[in-house]
């Protein structure tokens, strides 16, 4: 069973994987991080992206939009993943279902030129099934 | 990033973690327990801990969490016993008990009753019978509850919303009954919200993060959803928030006259 460095060190492995963080979103507080952070360059890091990252993906979870359609299955929320596609790099947010009150994804920030989007898509649920398993 | 003044809460904290000590910071409102100069454990009674937010959603039965307390706590090592025994994977007691960490942590350092001072005494050596689970630098901590303080600010700059009990705003409510369901966000809150129930009295029924059902009444306040009552007016008669937390505390205690007395 692997724990949060386990989880990270995975997500790190798929390829074009730059950085890759554990975050949760009702704070934005990143639980941990691996890789680079986006904003690296800029002085800023894995903790800021983290924060920002949380944001949209709060937006997300409790959005009308996205929730309403869905059925009344019991669960934390119907929203899985999100995919944000930039010109060099994709995003890709995986929402971790837990048995308990949680609110965490994992943050997955990856090289366009070398990633495989469906790829990716599954390994980060693998790996996320992994981390908690139903 | 402001916040990080000589004034920041815990400075006696920033000089344990510069010393490497292990032991308790505690006090009135909660302690803190460092082992070689990070943070390992975290309590507060504003706050549900690990056990209730294990146990709340049913993913702990009450016997499966006591018996890791008892078997395991004397030991300090309570939380690996869960997962030795196959109760809980790894990642949801990393996951858990992290959230529990800061969410406590958040309390202690900048407890709600403004009266009361962020703890200054230091139990050398003393442990916590949860056992370490991934060490928290003090850094790290301290810039995390600043940077949650801002963001109740940001969300709605009216404290007075967090010890009262949240009304919902005519219309928006559903009040009352349903609240053991493992949901998320600040619909639970909402549906929760009963007009009797202060936001730490809702983080407890939903077994839920203290300060991330803070800061959903403070959004939803900010949004109109839930009323916020007149500055200076004290809330009406609500019971404090400190509601009874069974055995749990009271063992967590006894652990600590025991680590207290070792000590010596």
């Amino acid at each position: 069973m692997t724990g949060i460095d386990g989880c990270l060190a995975e997500a790190m492995t798929i390829p074009g994987a730059r950085g890759a963080s554990l975050v949760d979103w009702s704070s934005g507080l990143a639980l941990g991080a691996a890789g680079c952070s986006p904003e690296a360059g800029t002085g800023r890091d894995h903790e800021t992206t983290a924060a920002e990252v949380a944001e949209l993906a709060r937006l997300a979870f409790e959005s009308g939009a996205f929730t309403a359609a869905a059925g009344p299955r019991p669960g934390p929320g119907p929203v899985e993943d999100m995919i944000v596609t930039a010109q060099d790099s994709y995003h890709l947010i995986r929402f971790v279902e837990t048995s308990f009150d949680s609110s965490v994804f994992l943050y997955l920030w990856l090289d366009r030129t070398e990633a495989n989007l469906a790829v990716a898509l599954f390994r980060l649920k693998d790996i996320t099934a992994r981390l908690v398993p139903a | 990033m402001t916040g990080a003044t000589d004034t920041a809460p815990g400075a006696v904290l920033t000089r344990l973690a510069a010393t490497g000590a292990t032991g308790a910071l505690h006090g009135r409102v909660g302690a803190l327990y460092l082992a070689d100069g990070a943070v390992v454990h975290a309590e507060s009674p504003a706050v549900p801990d690990v056990g209730w937010r294990l146990t709340a959603g049913g993913r702990l039965s009450a016997q499966e969490w006591e018996e890791a307390v008892e078997t395991g706590g004397p030991d300090y090592r309570a939380g690996c016993f869960l997962v030795e025994r196959g109760r809980l994977s790894r990642g949801e007691l990393e996951l858990c008990h992290l959230s529990a960490l800061f969410d406590a942590a958040y309390f202690v350092l900048f407890p709600l009753d403004r009266s009361q001072q962020a703890p200054d005494r230091f139990l050398k050596e003393a442990r916590h019978w949860f056992g370490p689970v991934r060490p928290v630098p003090v850094s790290v901590l301290q810039r995390e509850v600043s940077r949650r303080r801002a963001l109740l600010e940001l969300a709605w700059p009216r404290p007075e919303v967090d010890v009262a009990p949240v009304v919902p705003a005519s219309g928006a409510g559903a009040g009352g009954a349903g609240c053991d369901e493992p949901t998320c966000g600040r619909r639970a809150v909402l549906a929760a919200a009963d007009g009797v129930r202060t936001p730490l009295q809702i983080a407890r029924a939903l077994g839920r993060s203290a300060f991330a059902t803070l800061l959903d009444v403070r959004r939803l306040a900010a949004a109109g959803l839930v009323r916020t009552p007149e500055a200076g007016v004290p809330a009406p008669g609500g019971p404090t928030p400190r509601a009874a937390d069974p055995a749990v505390p009271e063992i967590s205690l006894l652990y600590r006259i025991r680590d207290a007395l070792e000590a010596l």
